[in-house]
Formats: structure tokens, C-alpha cells, sequence
């Protein structure tokens, strides 16, 4: 049996702990940081969707197109009306609301048909090349070198007021910008080697396209739309604001300030509140556009 | 090109190669990455091609396989099993792409698509060439999987490209290439991307399919160790010319006898243990020619220590000057070169 250690072996002095780069606090709150960047704006779309779309189903809101002259340019927080009422008495929270609907509804149907229309040909341009690509490249620059605001304003006003035609002028300016970043996903991910690996066991093209590609772009696609949905929303409000886009009595946000505006030094609040409810979606769009491409590292 | 190939290649061999020239198009000017270029592959083999970077042996195996961009000129002839493969459109080529020929890339980390299960990746190349089912090919993959020795084939399967090492990665490519059975595999700098134990684990592991299932194997390295360890056949290159070319027993090992300074100038620059701690590692000096601007006469000779004046008068011609040696150089090292 060995003879126990003596204790001035065993005690050996505890050594100084290593300085780290980053400690445990700082990583924690780099952690907290980064979850905040996404729940905080994605918390307060969804808060904002279900204003917009599940209030006026749970509980009756006053109308958003008609008032009682009466009970008009109420302030906000009165009775029954929680944000007041405008020169003919109609109800703000619920044109705001109203409003709301109009401006997501149009800004995620752009966004869709920008991603369906534009995503296919950039993808196809990106991975046909040749003509193919050169054809569809050139015809997205075309269109990208319009000013958009204007273009829009042109084919509003051929096409006439409706919220369809709202949806089909601002495609114009969502069609071409997602195509161009799908296709420039698609040159990124075409010259790597899987792709080549795939096109050497014989891989049929659609199938690359569909299995390979596409799914390694949709982060690109995905956080580039939602910038994309808040500049749509502006341009949505920009075309009612000028009178070209949702027509009155029908309430935007685009619409509410144009209205507000003619009495903007008296009652300053009927342009403030609809702007300061654009302001707070795009911002919260934005954001969250910019926590998801941190998130999944997109460039 | 005045390469007088003296023997014809041996009958039965797989993949013979003659005369493979690749000319890139570049801003107005030709650009010669593979000029001339003359082998062939028997079923079982192993070829190694060897060279510094941009001596045109990745080029040569792309423009092989068909991969190299449009507007590329090719000319020459590279025959597998006697059907010609330069000038064959991209449909004809991929009849053969994956059931008679695959690749393994250097980049095991980008060889793989990161959103789709490593199986699903592999059942893919196997019903893109054979009729089988859904649950046929699930088990051809597993079955695969455990062909190249991954433990737990039936678990990994379904896992993602991220959850693999890289050792593990190479293995599913190379899975991915085997599915469908190639007689001829190219590893074009198969482990250059991996450490040196798994290096060596990808290499045996090939040399064993390669037993198993009677491939030939080219593989395309600028490690002369590898092709030492590995190769039965090593042909050496050099701004876009073999320079020399000989079984590996002849090149290596006791009693070598290696002809060209480039050739010994790689194996030195080889780092062994038995030198010395310290001891400056030797290398090939200068750089490589600009494939555009190619010296007159031998293009290494501006890097060549034994190079004379007819060196830079005169292109020495790639001769067979001993039964399966061959090699291009006015001025052979004796004794093998060694220092």
C-alpha cells in the first residue's frame, strides 16, 4: 500500500483564473441583445396584425367611413372614440385600423407576387444565363430605372382607383427588385460546388433548381422582402396621399394624412397619428428584416 | 505539338487521353492552360497527375468531364472504353456523367447543399440514373453510407451536411459519386481540405473502393507524397505539359530515379522528419510561367538550376526514354538528383 501523499504535495496553490476575451455577463447579454433585435419588432407586427385584423372581428368598432357631424374633431381618449374624431366626426382609431388592413393587405400581396413573378425569373436568368439571363437582366434594369413613385402613379391612373390596380402598379416596382436579388443569389449559389456535383450525377435542371437552389436562397429572398414591405407601405401611402391610390370615403394611412394635412396647424394630431403608425410598422419591418439576416448571416 | 508518343497505350485501357489541348479566351488573348497532354488509365489503377498550382491539371479533368465554360476551346481526344468524350453536347455527356465517370471535389465544406439531409442527397444521384423506388434507393444509400465507413449509416442518413467533420463530409461525396458505380473516379484535390490523419484515412479508404469495385482512380494533387504513397502511375506537369511521367516505383522510394529538377524540386520541398529542426525548407524558386507569356524553349528552364543555353533555345520533347519513363529535359538529373 502506498504511503498517503503528505498534504504539502496535495496542496497545491489554486492557479489565477485565466483571463477570458468575453465573460459570462457580456455573453449573456449579447444573447439577450440579439433575441430583442427579433422579438421586440417581430412582437409589435404581430401586435400591429392583429390590431388590424382580429379587433374589428372580436369587437364592434365605430364606423371608419361614415360619423355624426356632430360629435366631430373630438380630441383623442374621448368618450367612444379612443383616439377622437376627424372634421366630419368619423371615428380615427377606426380609420387607423381600416387603414392598417388596406396598407398590410397591399404591401404583402405586392411582396407575393414580387417574389412569385420576380423570384422565378431572376432564379431562371441567374441559372439559364446566356440570352436568357441577359433578356430578363435587361429587362428588371429597365424597370428599376424608373422611378418607381412615378411609374406606379402613371399605370394608378391608366388603370383607375381601385385597390387591385394599387396592387398591380406597385408590382412593378416589387417584381424587378426581388428579381434582381434572386438572381444574384442564384450566380452566388450556382458556382459552388454542389451545384456542379449535382449537373455531374446527371441531375435534371428543374430538380437542381428546385432542391438546390432555391432553398439555399430564401433567406436572401426572405429578409430582403421585408425591407421590401415597408418601402411598398410608403409608396402605398404615398399614392393615396396624392390622391391616385384608395379612394375617400374608403380611410389609408396615405389618405388620413392628405386629409389631416389641410388642417395641419390647428389640429396637428390627424396627420401625426397615421404617420406615427406608418412610421412604427416600416421601422418594425425593417428591423426585424435586419435581426433575420444577422441571424442567418445573409450579406 | 511534337510529343512523339512512342508506346500506344496498352489494350483495355479505360480512359486514354491524346493530345488534350484546352484553350481559355481571355480579353482578346489565347490562353494555353493544357497544351498537349497524353495518358491513359487501365481499370484498377491509380494515376496520379501532379503539379503546382495552374499547371493545368485541374483543367485537363474538367475539360474531360465536360465542365469547363462555353466558348472553351478543346481540342484533342480523351476515349473512355473507345467512345470519344471532347465534342460531346452536354445531354449526350450526361449518359456518362455519374454512371461511367464522377468527381470527388477539394471542398468537402461546399460539395455538399446544406439544406437538404446527406441521404436524400445521395438517393438523388442514385434515381437519376437507375429505376428503382423510393425504398430501394433509401437502402442502396445506407447501404452506401456504409460503404465508405460511416458508423451509424442508418442515423446519418438523416442528418445535415453541418453536423458532419469534414473527414465525414468527403466520405458522403464520395459516397454521392459512387452511387451509380463509375469505372473511373477523378479526385481532383480530394484532401487537400482535410487534416493529415483523415487525409490519409479518405486516401486508403479510396484505394479500397477502388479494390472493391475495379475503378479507375486519377487523382489530381500537388502533394508528391500522396502519389508516392498512393499512385501507380505519376505523371508530373508543368504549365500545362507533362514533364514527366513514370510508374511510381520508378519515381520513388529506394534507388528512385527521378529525371526532371521539377520533379525533384517537389519532392524536396516535401518536409521529412529525419532533417534537422530548423533546417530551411527548400523550394521551388520563382513562380510559375504566366500561361500567356510562356518563355521560349523549355518553360521551366527560367526556374531550373541545371538550365544551359539550349534549354532556353530549344522545347525539349516529352520521350520515352526508358521502358515506361518518360520525360521532357535537355539536361536529366543523374543519381535521381538527389542533393
Amino acid at each position: 500500500m502506498a504511503a498517503p501523499l503528505p498534504d504539502v504535495q496535495l496542496a497545491t496553490p489554486t492557479p489565477p483564473p485565466l483571463p477570458s476575451l468575453i465573460n459570462a455577463r457580456q455573453l449573456r447579454a449579447q444573447r439577450m441583445g440579439r433575441a430583442l433585435r427579433l422579438w421586440v419588432p417581430a412582437g409589435i407586427l404581430i401586435i400591429l396584425l392583429a390590431i388590424c385584423f382580429l379587433l374589428p372581428l372580436v369587437t364592434t368598432l365605430p364606423s371608419a367611413t361614415r360619423g355624426n357631424i356632430i360629435y366631430n374633431n373630438e380630441p383623442p381618449f374621448s368618450q367612444g372614440h379612443l383616439l377622437g374624431t376627424d372634421v366630419q366626426g368619423v371615428d380615427i382609431f377606426s380609420q387607423l385600423v381600416y387603414g392598417g388592413q388596406v396598407a398590410f393587405e397591399i404591401s404583402l400581396a405586392v411582396t407575393a407576387i414580387g417574389i412569385a413573378i420576380g423570384g422565378t425569373l431572376g432564379v431562371v436568368a441567374g441559372y439559364a444565363s446566356g440570352w436568357v439571363d441577359a433578356l430578363v437582366s435587361r429587362i428588371l434594369d429597365i424597370l428599376i430605372a424608373f422611378p418607381a413613385l412615378v411609374l406606379a402613379l402613371v399605370i394608378a391612373q391608366g388603370l383607375g382607383p381601385s385597390e387591385f390596380h394599387l396592387i398591380l402598379a406597385l408590382s412593378v416596382f416589387g417584381i424587378p427588385a426581388v428579381g434582381r436579388i434572386a438572381r444574384g443569389a442564384t450566380l452566388v449559389i450556382r458556382g459552388l460546388p454542389y451545384i456542379t456535383a449535382a449537373e455531374l450525377a446527371g441531375t435534371r435542371r428543374w430538380r437542381i433548381i428546385a432542391r438546390h437552389i432555391v432553398p439555399n436562397i430564401v433567406p436572401g429572398i426572405v429578409t430582403f422582402s421585408l425591407l421590401g414591405i415597408g418601402v411598398v407601405i410608403i409608396l402605398e401611402g404615398a399614392l393615396d396621399f396624392l390622391g391616385y391610390g384608395i379612394q375617400a370615403p374608403q380611410p389609408s394611412w396615405g389618405n388620413m394624412i392628405a386629409n389631416g394635412q389641410q388642417i395641419l396647424s390647428a389640429q396637428p394630431e390627424y396627420v401625426l397619428i397615421p404617420s406615427i403608425a406608418l412610421l412604427i410598422t416600416v421601422a418594425a419591418l425593417n428591423m426585424l428584416g435586419d435581426a433575420l439576416r444577422e441571424r442567418w448571416g445573409v450579406q | 505539338m511534337g510529343s512523339p508518343v512512342n508506346s500506344v497505350p496498352p489494350n483495355g485501357a479505360l480512359l486514354e487521353v491524346e493530345d488534350l489541348q484546352v484553350t481559355f479566351a481571355a480579353g482578346g488573348r489565347e490562353i494555353r492552360a493544357v497544351a498537349g497532354v497524353n495518358y491513359a488509365v487501365e481499370p484498377g489503377r491509380t494515376l496520379a497527375i501532379i503539379g503546382e498550382s495552374g499547371s493545368g491539371k485541374t483543367v485537363g479533368c474538367r475539360a474531360i468531364m465536360g465542365l469547363l465554360p462555353a466558348g472553351t476551346l478543346i481540342s484533342g481526344s480523351a476515349r473512355l472504353r473507345g467512345t470519344e468524350l471532347i465534342g460531346l453536347s452536354d445531354s449526350q455527356l450526361r449518359k456518362y456523367r455519374g454512371s461511367d465517370m464522377a468527381m470527388v471535389f477539394q471542398d468537402p465544406a461546399r460539395s455538399l447543399n446544406p439544406t437538404m439531409r446527406v441521404g436524400k442527397q445521395i438517393t438523388e444521384a442514385i434515381m437519376t440514373h437507375r429505376k428503382v423506388t423510393k425504398a430501394e434507393a433509401h437502402e442502396q444509400a445506407v447501404e452506401l453510407l456504409r460503404l465508405v465507413r460511416i458508423p451509424a449509416a442508418e442515423r446519418r442518413f438523416f442528418e445535415y451536411p453541418h453536423q458532419l467533420s469534414g473527414g465525414m463530409r468527403q466520405r458522403v461525396v464520395i459516397a454521392i459519386a459512387l452511387a451509380c458505380r463509375p469505372k473511373l473516379l477523378f479526385a481532383d484535390e480530394a484532401t487537400t481540405a482535410l487534416d493529415v490523419t483523415t487525409q490519409a484515412q479518405i486516401m486508403e479508404l479510396l484505394l479500397e473502393l477502388q479494390q472493391e469495385l475495379g475503378m479507375a482512380l486519377v487523382f489530381i494533387s500537388h502533394d508528391l507524397g500522396l502519389a508516392a504513397s498512393y499512385a501507380d502511375e505519376v505523371v508530373v506537369m508543368y504549365a500545362g505539359k507533362i514533364v514527366e511521367q513514370a510508374p511510381a516505383k520508378r519515381l520513388f522510394g529506394a534507388g528512385g530515379t527521378v529525371k526532371m529538377r521539377y520533379t525533384r524540386a517537389l519532392l524536396d520541398a516535401i518536409p521529412h522528419l529525419e532533417r534537422p529542426a530548423h533546417t530551411e525548407l527548400p523550394v521551388v524558386s520563382g513562380r510559375p510561367p504566366d500561361p500567356a507569356a510562356l518563355p521560349p524553349g523549355c518553360s521551366f528552364a527560367p526556374r531550373c538550376p541545371s538550365a544551359a543555353d539550349d534549354c532556353r533555345a530549344k522545347e525539349p520533347a516529352l520521350t520515352e526514354h526508358a521502358p515506361g519513363h518518360r520525360w521532357a529535359c535537355w539536361h536529366p538529373c543523374e543519381n535521381g538528383g538527389a542533393a
